[in-house]
């Protein structure tokens, strides 16, 4: 088997063109990764030039009453995930700015591909593009005449006659073509690693080379194994073209819309109207003739022992605000609890079209294991949304148990509370936590996997194939 | 060009591909037919809902009027709440042509409430409700059928023209009939653009016929036929190119399918990668202070001020009843203050329309190496879903705000009292 792959890779060698082409390939990749990390890096830099001042705002702020400083509120900055420069997911589509205030659950804002005209369909120029487009094509066209050659020169009948045994000239064949693959997914992953220094990148990165390795030793296998079968090269190309075509291209945007029709989203218009009927069933916070208020005091004038707002040693208005965002959060668990069902089920039955393409299955991981897609996404939206609450609900008790009594707008707290009000910080989710989300993913590839072991392992019908 | 006919129908690949890529067309067209139907039926629901809304207000006039109810804690009898009760909303009705090109219509929202308090960046002019993941990966068009894939269809079937002729060694034998060898590819590829641009114009006509498009719209569409024929003479062109210097069917559909990959993904990507290191993704941190740091800083300003400031940006003020009293009245002056939070944001988002506009001819300067991306962009012009159109829709927003701003100044200013003649004309005046 070692023969036979350092045959093939002599082979390669031998073929100055196929050198030239490659130092450049190698070259233009180093130079892609590159300007990945620094793309990266620079969006990181602004990110955190905006957030450190939108937050002075607020550690500066001038005495305020707790509920308008709700009303002024903050902001929460989508991060930028180091391995973004690898795989930018859904980052280019998804807003980058969520405000987080009172009464209200705003939705994230400005997407990069809001600011300017449409340029790639395809995406940037990331590591992610050769990773997925570029190198499996390369693999293809290594692979798809290999056995065919061979069979015209009668190397094969001389390798046969030797001894050797077919299927293992075949995986040896393989195997070569998927080292050259492995060896410019490590060269992307060791530049990568510099510019990462954390055990959960590092985790990350080891998973993205297992899912891009089972990737190629697919298409390393099927390209062989169409060499292998088919006496014309034409023919094996156009089959493997095509099988690259339809997996890459139309597959995942034909499948990516079916998706969309059997499990199907409200429109933001019907979500919107729905929400808003079900909050106007609860307190309103900034309403004094609200039934659910007096009931509410009702309860806290007994709870208290006391006749009136003015006696109680509480801020009321504090609590009834509290009270509105308590029954806010019920309703927005509700709706955006059933939204992200739909979107895990709309996930899921898309990851079930890595059973006829292994490429939808190298997609998701690659964008789930940078923590670039949906379910990251999902998990940012989550967590501003938890500090929302914790925001919301620090600014009510402080209206309410602050110090000052009910009706009392013009009561103030000054900046030295505003900086104890903790800062929003947004760690990724870690991978081993979320990894059950790719299950389906990683079941496909592996399937892909044993299948194409199977399909070259049985092939016996030698005398066709010879 | 009649024998290639024959040569085609016996390649049952061929005409297996041409098939898929019909069927590929329709449904890219159909899924523009999908969205152009939706965001119709989703624009027509606002509308019942905001006829049921007015019709609703009309009668509270009434109700005010013949004194069967108290005037509301939000009364509409003042300007102002009169002005929140007209359900504005503004619009951006699909083009038909919407058919062949989804372009950027799902990153934009296409239907906003509109109030004197309303911007141009607010939350509901988000995209509608959609995966995230689909929307990254793209909606099958009839735009990205065309750019992508026709280059691919040709491919299939112009690779081994020439080509296989070298690869069984008797093209020889055919230029010893006197035949020119440019020419004899020139006749062979002739028959394939001829059959694309039929088969393209047959299924386009198809949907045209199905909207009954009016002559303005058919004007558009000859536009865009005119793009498409040039697209594909260019792509023949570059295959011809390769055809007649290639080496057999395998050297020219290695050439071909580089060329594709260098043109359809390297050099977009490469120019949309660029871009975002030169102009990264706008925090619209200019936007956020003036929705909060600023206008908390004109909150705080005392109804003098105020009043000062309100008068020197709307001229016309300086007339109105109330700039005659003798005394502010805090109330006009805290239902004023969104005009002058108007006023900055319209500042704001001029600067941000500056730099998307930086953006976009630095994109723009790169057309000459990136057709594909140039033609996607003209052709979502056409079906108006492309970032100008929205940049006009967003400008119409503004347009509708300004107008309720200057209902609100105009007739509080003037104490007016509004009844149900005044609010129909309100509505009027904001359709």
């Amino acid at each position: 088997m070692i023969d036979i792959i350092i045959n093939e890779w002599t082979k390669f060698l031998r073929n100055s063109v196929f050198v030239y082409l490659n130092v450049f390939f190698i070259f233009s990749l180093i130079f892609v990764v590159y300007l990945g990390i620094l793309q990266n890096n620079s969006q990181e830099t602004n990110r955190k030039i905006v957030e450190d001042e939108v937050r002075e705002q607020w550690d500066n702020l001038e005495p305020m009453n707790p509920h308008s400083a709700a009303h002024y509120g903050s902001y929460a900055f989508k991060p930028m995930n180091l391995l973004n420069g690898l795989d930018g997911g859904v980052n280019d589509i998804t807003g980058n700015v969520i405000k987080l205030e009172g009464h209200v659950q705003n939705e994230i804002l400005f997407s990069e591909a809001s600011q300017s005209l449409s340029i790639s369909k395809f995406g940037k120029l990331k590591s992610s593009i050769l990773l997925q487009i570029i190198i499996p094509l390369i693999i293809i066209f290594l692979g798809y005449s290999s056995i065919i050659n061979d069979k015209k020169t009668g190397v094969l009948k001389l390798l046969v006659v030797e001894g050797l045994m077919l299927r293992k000239i075949i995986f040896g064949k393989s195997l070569s073509i998927w080292l050259y693959g492995l060896l410019l997914l490590f060269l992307t992953i060791i530049i990568q690693i510099f510019s990462t220094s954390s055990f959960e990148s590092l985790n990350r990165l080891i998973l993205i080379i297992i899912s891009y390795s089972l990737y190629y030793y697919i298409l390393a296998g099927l390209a062989l194994y169409f060499s292998s079968i088919f006496k014309n090269n034409t023919t094996s190309l156009s089959i493997v073209m095509c099988l690259w075509i339809v997996w890459t291209i139309f597959i995942p945007k034909l499948w990516g819309n079916t998706v969309e029709k059997v499990y199907p989203l409200p429109s933001r218009q019907v979500f919107k109207d729905n929400m808003k009927e079900e909050r106007s069933k609860g307190i309103d916070g900034h309403n004094p003739y609200d039934k659910r208020r007096d009931i509410l005091k009702e309860k806290f004038l007994n709870q208290y022992n006391v006749d009136s707002l003015s006696q109680l040693p509480l801020n009321f208005d504090g609590i009834v605000m509290q009270a509105d965002e308590e029954y806010g959060n019920q309703i927005w668990d509700k709706y955006f609890g059933k939204n992200y069902h739909i979107l895990e089920k709309q996930k899921k039955l898309f990851q079930i079209s890595g059973i006829v393409n292994p490429f939808s299955s190298l997609q998701s991981l690659s964008m789930g294991f940078a923590g670039t897609d949906m379910m990251h996404h999902l998990d940012f939206l989550k967590s501003a949304e938890d500090y929302r609450r914790y925001f919301i609900k620090e600014l009510n008790d402080q209206h309410a148990y602050g110090g000052s009594k009910t009706g009392d707008w013009k009561w103030t707290v000054d900046s030295l509370y505003f900086r104890s009000v903790k800062k929003y910080d947004y760690k990724s989710a870690k991978i081993f936590d979320k990894i059950n989300y790719y299950s389906i993913d990683i079941i496909c590839l592996l399937l892909w996997f044993v299948a194409v072991n199977s399909l070259i392992f049985f092939i016996n019908r030698k005398k066709n194939i010879l | 060009m009649l024998s290639e006919f024959d040569h085609f129908k016996r390649s049952p690949f061929k005409i297996f591909s041409l098939l898929l890529y019909t069927i590929a067309i329709i449904y890219g067209c159909q899924n523009g037919y999908t969205l152009y139907k939706k965001h119709n039926l989703e624009i027509s629901n606002i509308k019942t809902k905001i006829s049921d809304s007015q019709s609703k207000m009309m009668k509270t006039f009434d109700d005010i009027e013949s004194g069967s109810i108290e005037k509301p804690r939000r009364d509409p009898t003042t300007p102002y709440w009169a002005v929140r009760n007209t359900s504005t909303y503004s619009f951006k009705y699909p083009s038909k042509l919407m058919v062949f090109s989804i372009g950027q219509a799902e990153q934009y929202g296409y239907y906003k409430y509109i109030t004197n308090w309303s911007t141009v960046f607010d939350e509901d002019l988000a995209h509608e409700i959609a995966n995230p993941e689909r929307l990254a990966i793209g909606t099958i068009d009839y735009n990205f059928i065309f750019l992508y894939l026709t280059p691919i269809l040709l491919i299939i079937l112009l690779f081994n023209i020439g080509g296989l002729e070298k690869d069984l060694k008797f093209e020889n034998l055919i230029l010893l009939n006197n035949i020119s060898k440019n020419w004899w590819i020139f006749s062979r590829f002739s028959f394939y653009y001829v059959l694309n641009s039929i088969l393209i114009i047959c299924c386009l006509l198809f949907y045209v016929f199905r909207l009954e498009f009016d002559e303005a719209n058919f004007n558009y569409f000859l536009n865009l036929f005119f793009i498409i024929c040039i697209y594909l003479l260019c792509w023949f062109a570059i295959f011809y190119t390769i055809n007649i210097f290639g080496n057999g069917s395998l050297d020219q559909s290695i050439k071909m399918v580089s060329i594709w990959l260098i043109f359809c993904i390297v050099i977009p990507g490469s120019i949309h990668q660029a871009s975002s290191i030169k102009y990264p993704t706008n925090y619209m941190l200019d936007y956020l202070n003036v929705s909060r740091e600023k206008s908390n800083e004109i909150f705080s300003l005392s109804s003098d001020s105020l009043n000062k400031k309100l008068m020197n940006s709307y001229k016309f003020l300086k007339s109105s009843t109330h700039a005659k009293d003798s005394i502010v009245s805090k109330s006009i002056i805290n239902r004023s203050v969104s005009a002058i939070i108007n006023d900055l944001n319209k500042n704001v988002n001029y600067q941000i329309e500056s730099k998307n506009e930086k953006k976009n001819k630095f994109i723009n300067s790169f057309n000459i190496f990136n057709p594909v991306t140039f033609c996607q962009n003209k052709i979502n012009k056409i079906a108006e879903t492309d970032y100008y159109s929205y940049k006009k829709y967003r400008f119409q927003i503004q347009s509708k705000i300004d107008d309720q701003i200057n209902m609100i100044l105009l007739d509080t200013w003037n104490k007016i009292k509004i009844n149900k003649i005044k609010y129909l004309q309100y509505i009027d005046e904001l359709k």
